[in-house]
């Protein structure tokens, strides 16, 4: 941890994984917000929306996932 | 994480030296160059455990179960119908099988996590996550070639339904996200989720017992093992949703990507 | 922030010494191995033994269900038939009651006619027979006072006469008398 440059990589890697999860913490939360808003107002098509809203998260955290892959693969260095 | 590792004095909460020590047991034996450890064998167990969970949940004709055959039958029709039926329609009865064996299977592979004794789950390695992760992408990259011939691939690229300006970026964002993103996020949302819920219970858990321990020797900051134990059993609770929900998303998932192939329309 | 440096340190440190961080990430032969055998082991019990179980316990219990209903529909069709059964012989009882109430009071009517009829009857003939008797009296008790009143007479007249007269001339004398008498 003393000034060692393969810590600061590994750090700023972590810090990179954490920036890039808020895009998907966002859109994960807005996706889900809608789907409740959507299962409210049409109970019948419960079952649907909650396919398409697990759907939508899917895409959305596909951010966040890269993002973990990638923390990986550059502390690894 | 051995005790004598973790440094209570100068440290607030204990890291093992490695992280992969949570994740790599010692080698038990060798067969063919292939080292056979703790973890190969929990993936045996699992196997032999979502056996044991479906044969005695199903087994008999009986018309009244029993509760635990209830609950086993419960499960069985959430995947026969909630998820296959539901989602891909009467051409998923094909599909009820796999769809069945890997959630049973992920399911009991995600909770070995909160199961004394054992404390590991099988799904934080990649093994698991990436070879179902990949059989759903032969199954639904298949189903779209065979039944939409080449269009399954040129329609992605080019949708006809979206406007021309859009349409290329639309193209290279579906072709990108459909054959190339779905298999690598599916086992890697397993995968990390898993990861990340094993290291927080065991980081949370071990912490808490040797600082406690340590009290005698540290004095009050040995106070701060109850808040990480006290979080860890929260986060205990957190990962049988978390392991529960992860089974259901992957198989649900496994079956949106199936139906997408089938249903192919753009 | 300690704790970030820590799982950094995790991070690079594996790294240095196994040749990758990605090896938590690549899967090893020998697991994968034995992740397919385990997932083959359910999938194979899935396809051949579970689907079966599950599909023979639906067929069994549709049957059951279908039976119970058909002998629900069984039982439902005797009970009506029951039903109409006893509503029949409720309303031949009905009928039944009301004829011998009918009839009843039919041959009370004609009982109260014959007592009525026989009473009246008897009055009559008690009537008659008590009328009867009166004019035999009455007739008797004539023949009597005309024998005694003849006797008498006759009585009187020997005295008068003061010889007797024989008992054919007598009555004669008598009857001429009386005849004469109702003359009057």
């Amino acid at each position: 941890m003393e000034g060692n440059i393969e810590s600061l990589v590994g750090a700023l890697s972590l810090v990179g994984y954490g920036l890039g999860a808020i895009g998907p913490g966002i859109g994960i939360g807005i996706v889900a917000g809608n789907a409740i808003t959507a299962m409210a107002r049409q109970p019948e098509m419960q079952g649907t929306i909650r396919t398409t809203m697990f759907l939508g998260i899917a895409l959305t955290e596909a951010l966040a996932l890269i993002g973990f892959v990638l923390f990986f693969i550059a502390s690894a260095g | 994480m051995a005790t004598s590792e973790c440094d209570v004095v100068n440290e607030v909460i204990c890291a093992p030296a490695n992280v992969n020590e949570l994740f790599e047991f010692p080698t038990i034996f060798t067969i063919g160059g292939l080292e056979f450890s703790r973890t190969h064998i929990l993936m045996l167990l699992a196997a032999f455990v979502t056996v044991a969970i479906l044969y005695y949940g199903l087994r008999g004709q009986r018309l009244v179960p029993t509760k635990f055959g209830a609950a086993v039958e419960g499960m069985v029709d959430f995947v026969k119908d909630g998820i296959a039926r539901d989602v891909i329609g009467p051409e998923g009865t094909k599909y009820v099988p796999y769809l069945m064996a890997m959630f049973f299977f992920l399911l009991v592979g995600n909770l070995f996590e909160i199961t004394p004794l054992i404390n590991f789950p099988i799904t934080s390695r990649m093994a698991i996550p990436a070879f179902l992760a990949l059989t759903t992408y032969v199954i639904f990259m298949f189903l779209g070639f065979a039944k939409n011939n080449f269009r399954y691939l040129i329609d992605t690229a080019w949708p006809k339904t979206v406007p021309i300006g859009l349409r290329w970026l639309v193209g290279l964002i579906e072709v990108f996200s459909i054959f190339i993103l779905r298999p690598i996020t599916l086992a890697v949302r397993l995968f990390a989720n898993m990861v990340a819920g094993h290291l927080m219970l065991t980081l949370l858990l071990t912490s808490g017992l040797i600082f406690v321990a340590a009290i005698p020797e540290i004095g009050v900051k040995g106070t701060i093992g109850v808040f990480w134990f006290g979080l860890g059993l929260f986060m205990f609770l957190l990962e049988i949703l978390i392991g529960v929900l992860q089974a259901y998303i992957f198989t649900l998932l496994t079956a949106i990507y199936i139906e997408s192939s089938i249903h192919f329309e753009h | 922030m300690q704790l970030l440096t820590a799982l950094a340190v995790l991070a690079t440190e594996e790294g240095a010494e196994s040749g990758g961080g990605l090896s938590l990430i690549l899967p090893p032969t020998s697991e994968l191995i034995a992740g397919i055998i385990a997932f083959l082991i359910v999938f194979w019990f899935v396809g051949r033994r579970a689907m079966p179980m599950i599909n023979r316990t639906l067929e069994a219990r549709q049957q059951a269900i279908t039976g119970q209903l058909s002998e629900a529909e069984e039982a439902k069709r005797e009970a009506e038939s029951l039903l109409a059964d006893y509503r029949a012989q409720l309303a031949d009882a009905k009928t039944e009651g009301n004829r011998i109430i009918e009839e009843a009071r039919a041959s009370g009517e004609q009982l109260k006619a014959d007592i009525v009829a026989r009473a009246e009857e008897e009055a009559a003939s008690t009537l008659a027979k008590a009328r009867d008797e009166a004019q035999s009296e009455k007739s008797r008790a004539l023949a009597e006072a005309r024998r005694e009143v003849g006797e008498i007479s006759v009585g009187l007249a020997e005295r008068i006469v003061g010889g007797s007269l024989d008992g054919k001339m007598q009555q004669d004398l008598i009857d001429r008398y009386l005849a004469d008498l109702e003359k009057l």
